[in-house]
């Protein structure tokens, strides 16, 4: 094919003749080998803008380093040996618990696996939380497609799973040097985009946002912009799939498949051979490695790791809406991020970030100081309220790439009974609730081709997942009631964001339990404020050690190997006292 | 206001060693009291502090934690002083009277009181407030947190430790968890001179050959479930770690004593105004901040290396809110030398004479054979000489003030080269 002869003529004067580009079945696949993974990454982007054919697959070899093995849980058991559900769900993030509770409105048996030991560990919880109007997507990809549908569900889903959810908007301010008509005029690329927008002078930005930085002009009002615990919503829907029967299965790993005549026959895990009849993979940054294991991989995901950092709930005069960012000319050219910005999480904190760092590992959520310094450093261009001191915390995400720079939806290419979601990075979490629908969808028909069976309604479907009381939040009738029902409600554990031992409790007896101090740190916030747990945590360790009556040094700070404590102090062991201290 | 809310002269918030000292104080006075415990038992945190020292100025003696706890605990029994433990205060709100809004097992509560005393304490720094970065495993802890599991819990948090932080409670830390079969590595400190007293530096290292490594930080932790190791860096003055010094060192632990920040939370919604120096409200010699009838006391006005002074400055704080009428308040200001961290109390209330005050102060940078001046305008009320003057020896002078001073007068504390 000529233009793939023009791939490799790029290829070979960029590269050297590190790189070569040869088409795979119906996909497009690099090879070679370079010890620099920027390159190996820019070799992708380039095969990804001149491909002729559909995806591209980048095997090309790190010679610079080695790339971490994925970390495989070490429990070893059968405990799902044999098993057969209709539809297996890989990767416990968002959109893999969205299509397992999407999946369980039909009568099917669903089983969902996650390495980790509890939902949202990766993508899920690693991400700014808000909710995109779709600002910088090509109306013709799949994320625009999913984007705009998921943005508009997040007033039901929420309501019915009980998640806080606020629809803000978002600012795009500009410098003064901008003038105020060229927003005008750019109001119908907005409308062709389906974005409702509104132009914001000098005197009417700051009225709204008395916190922004004196030397703005102007800003672009997105009203369809929103907030959400990215966590607090797959867990959300983690339970109520589980509530209306699916099966999750965590530290469940995925560790290869056999594949005959383009099918996959079964699936290996550490906890023993299953026989789905269908498989969905929703692995995030694990998605590449899935799909090569189905034989069925025409896209590579790339980690990109990105670092944001949360300021002290006090702290957040920066900005009273949603979400703010500030464009300056060039300010994002060639970098594959949306900005970030400076964004009012639904708990109330500003959140800023995060920036964007190509890396070969998938799982390294290191940080460093270099990063929180990038991102403070551009979001005072917002707000010059923003400051180090401010930050109370910080975390990394890595996000699951193509080199298309779009989702992966859709059934399997060269395998029969898997349906990919794949590639899901920004705006994932909004899109969400979309793919959830459309995956189920598919994964239902793939079904249906395979046994001809369409399976039937779940009639004790129930969307309403019922959340742990907030008794901060509730009017004060309501939480006193609470209290003199369960007196438990009224004792305060975590000080700094006012959580009850009664809420901590509650969060130890959900369906889909997880008896880790970060755990309960996910579900009800409880060390998630500014003493970040220094007071609070023994506490939680206390309580989850009497709620199940295990010894204190078996309780887990979140996976397996992570016990906080050692055994009982040698000193109270020989005097044989202990106890109340 | 409403008639069924208990009301009270005096609304004291947390029952530590200040908190104690002020209701006691308050009561004596004949104030109905109120004194307010987030946690089940009274005492803050000296309750975890099984290791003795305390007492030394005001009993003359060296005591342990609970010891100097029940010193006062066992005063309030006789009292008419109304304790709610296990109770959290989630407003206070001002109208005629303070409102505050009480959560506790027995429901919500709003009670009434005439003044508030705030003796909220202090929260510890944490790793990520200094920037420590890498992966989040577990295994790092605070020392408050660690000295919680160890003396209160019982269980050992730590079996080979470094400690970031020569504070007093990381020493006391090194010591505890060594004599409980902890192998502690060493205790860095990011500046170049150690932070915490030298009795703890004698005591608890030094008798324990645990080495103390200077202008020396920890800039990463390694491990995914729990820690495997921390990279240690140099720094160079201005505290920045220096690229190409860095060294791993392996551990399962790491205990955190990078100071401690007033809780200043609840002051600053009833708009207390605070000291960018010491992070705690802004005070009279009575504790009274820039909010009528609201007084502050203990670690959350500044930290104090001694509880002694904790109890005093409750006392003083608690018998002034006993007293405390409304009228309008007149004060001066006190400024000090540019050697001088701080001094508190910032202001000096002139409304009424109040004879004898107490400064408490601090010096920048380690200091010799300095000379303090304290004195309203050219009057000159008091000169002491100092041999040596480190920043986490926290001093103390009470000055006679004149019967009369001046609306725009100012105290000045000036400390100069002796000699």
């Amino acid at each position: 094919m000529a233009s793939i002869q023009k791939i490799n003529r790029l290829l070979a004067s960029e590269f050297m003749g590190c790189v070569e580009a040869r088409q795979e079945r119906a996909h497009l696949l690099l090879t070679g080998a370079c010890a620099d993974w920027r390159e190996i990454v820019r070799a992708g982007y380039l095969a990804a803008k001149h491909n002729p054919l559909a995806g591209v697959v980048n095997k090309i070899e790190w010679t610079g380093g080695e790339i971490p093995k994925t970390r495989i849980p070490e429990t070893r058991d059968n405990s799902l040996d044999g098993l057969a559900p209709d539809v297996m769900v890989i990767g416990g993030g968002v959109v893999g618990c969205a299509i397992a509770r999407e999946l369980t409105r039909k009568k099917l048996s669903v089983l969902l696996v996650d390495k980790e030991a509890d939902v949202a560990l990766h993508a899920s919880s690693r991400n700014d939380g808000m909710i995109h109007p779709g600002l910088d997507i090509k109306k013709s990809s799949q994320k625009y497609h999913y984007n705009r549908l998921g943005n508009a569900m997040f007033e039901k889903i929420c309501g019915e799973l009980q998640v806080p959810f606020k629809r803000g908007g978002q600012y795009l301010c500009f410098p003064k040097k901008i003038p105020v008509p060229a927003l005008y005029a750019t109001k119908l690329y907005w409308a062709y985009m389906g974005i409702p927008s509104r132009v914001l002078g000098k005197k009417r930005l700051f009225q709204e946002e008395p916190g922004l930085r004196r030397d703005l002009g102007s800003a672009l009002f997105f009203s369809t912009a929103g907030s959400v615990c990215p966590y607090g919503l797959t867990i959300a829907y983690a339970e109520n799939a589980i509530q209306n029967g699916a099966r999750f299965a965590l530290q469940t790993a995925v560790l290869g498949m056999d594949v005959t005549d383009g099918t996959i026959t079964a699936v290996r895990t550490n906890r023993g051979t299953l026989y789905p009849k269908v498989i969905v993979n929703a692995a995030g940054v694990f998605s590449g490695d899935i799909a090569a294991m189905a034989d069925d991989q025409f896209f590579s995901i790339h980690p990109r790791r990105g670092t944001n950092s949360i300021c002290d709930k006090k702290y957040s005069d920066a900005i009273a809406r949603q979400h703010a960012s500030t464009l300056f000319t060039g300010h994002s050219k060639g970098a594959h991020t949306k900005g970030g910005g400076v964004i009012r999480t639904v708990h109330g904190n500003l959140l800023l970030g995060p920036d964007a760092a190509e890396s070969p590992e998938k799982e390294n959520f290191a940080t460093a100081q270099a990063s929180i310094q990038t991102v403070l450093a551009k979001q005072v261009k917002t707000s010059d309220k923003l400051h180090q001191g401010r930050i109370i915390t910080y975390f990394t995400g890595i996000r699951a790439s193509t080199y298309e720079e779009d989702f992966v939806v859709c059934r399997g290419r060269y395998t029969k009974n898997i349906v990919h979601a794949a590639g899901i990075q920004s705006p994932g979490l909004t899109a969400a609730p979309a793919l959830g629908v459309a995956v189920a969808q598919m994964a239902v028909a793939a079904l249906f081709d395979i046994t001809g069976i369409a399976p039937r309604e779940n009639p004790k479907f129930n969307p309403v997942r019922e959340a742990i009381p907030n008794t901060a939040e509730m009017p004060s009738d309501e939480r006193a009631a609470l209290i003199a029902k369960n007196p438990n409600f009224g004792v305060i554990v975590c000080r700094c964001e006012e959580i009850s031992k009664g809420e901590i409790i509650a969060a130890l007896q959900r369906p889909l339990p997880c008896a880790s101090i970060d755990g309960v740190k996910r579900r009800v916030r409880a060390g998630m404020g500014r003493c970040q747990g220094g007071f609070c945590g023994p506490q939680v360790a206390k309580i989850i050690a009497d709620e199940k009556g295990i010894p204190l040094e078996a309780v887990l700070k979140s996976g397996e190997g992570s016990e906080l404590l050692f055994a009982p102090l040698k000193t109270r062991a020989e005097e044989g006292g202990g106890g109340d201290a | 206001m409403r008639e069924n809310c208990r009301t009270f002269d005096v609304a004291v918030v947390g029952a530590g060693p200040a908190g104690l000292a002020a209701a006691l104080a308050a009561e004596r006075q004949g104030s109905r009291v109120l004194l307010i415990e987030r946690e089940a038992r009274l005492g803050g945190i000296l309750k975890q502090c099984v290791h003795d020292g305390f007492g030394l100025v005001r009993f003359g003696e060296k005591l342990a934690g609970p010891e100097y706890a029940h010193r006062f605990l066992s005063r309030l029994s006789g009292t008419s002083i109304q304790i709610a433990a296990l109770t959290f205060v989630s407003a206070i709100k001002k109208t005629d009277l303070f409102g505050l809004e009480l959560v506790s097992a027995h429901g919500l509560e709003t009670v009434l009181s005439k003044t508030i005393v705030l003796a909220t304490g202090c929260r510890e720094r944490t790793a990520q407030q200094v920037a420590i970065h890498g992966t989040r495993p577990a295994g790092v802890f605070t020392a408050g947190s660690a000295q919680y599991y160890t003396n209160i819990l019982g269980k050992l948090p730590a079996k080979r430790c470094v400690i970031l932080g020569s504070g007093d409670i990381g020493l006391i830390m090194a010591r505890r968890l060594t004599l409980e079969g902890a192998k502690v590595l060493g205790v860095y400190e990011a500046k170049s001179v150690p932070s915490g007293l030298p009795r703890n530096l004698a005591q608890c290292l030094h008798d324990f050959d645990i080495p103390l490594y200077l202008s020396k930080t920890v800039t990463r932790c390694f491990g995914d479930a729990r820690l495997t190791a921390v990279e240690i860096a140099d720094v160079d003055e201005n505290m920045r770690p220096i690229d190409g010094t860095q060294q791993i060192l392996d551990c399962d632990t790491l205990v955190l004593s990078v100071g401690l920040i007033p809780e200043n939370e609840l002051a600053e919604t009833l708009g207390v105004a605070l000291d960018s120096a010491t992070k705690g409200a802004v005070t009279d010699q009575d504790g009274h901040t820039s909010v009528d009838g609201v007084f502050a006391c203990g670690n959350c006005v500044h930290v104090n290396d001694l509880v002694d002074y904790v109890s005093e400055s409750g006392e003083t704080a608690g018998a002034a809110a006993a007293r405390y009428a409304v009228g309008t308040r007149k004060s001066i200001p006190v400024r000090t030398s540019d050697n001088l961290l701080y001094c508190v109390p910032q202001k000096i209330s002139i409304t009424k004479n109040n004879g004898e005050v107490v400064l408490y102060f601090r010096v920048k940078r380690e200091l010799q054979n300095r000379r303090l001046t304290v004195r309203l305008e050219e009057r000159t009320l008091l000169q002491k000489n100092y041999k040596q003057m480190r920043p986490p020896e926290m001093e103390r002078i009470a000055v006679k003030l004149p019967e009369t001073i001046g609306e725009n007068e100012t105290l000045y504390l000036q400390l100069e080269v002796n000699g």
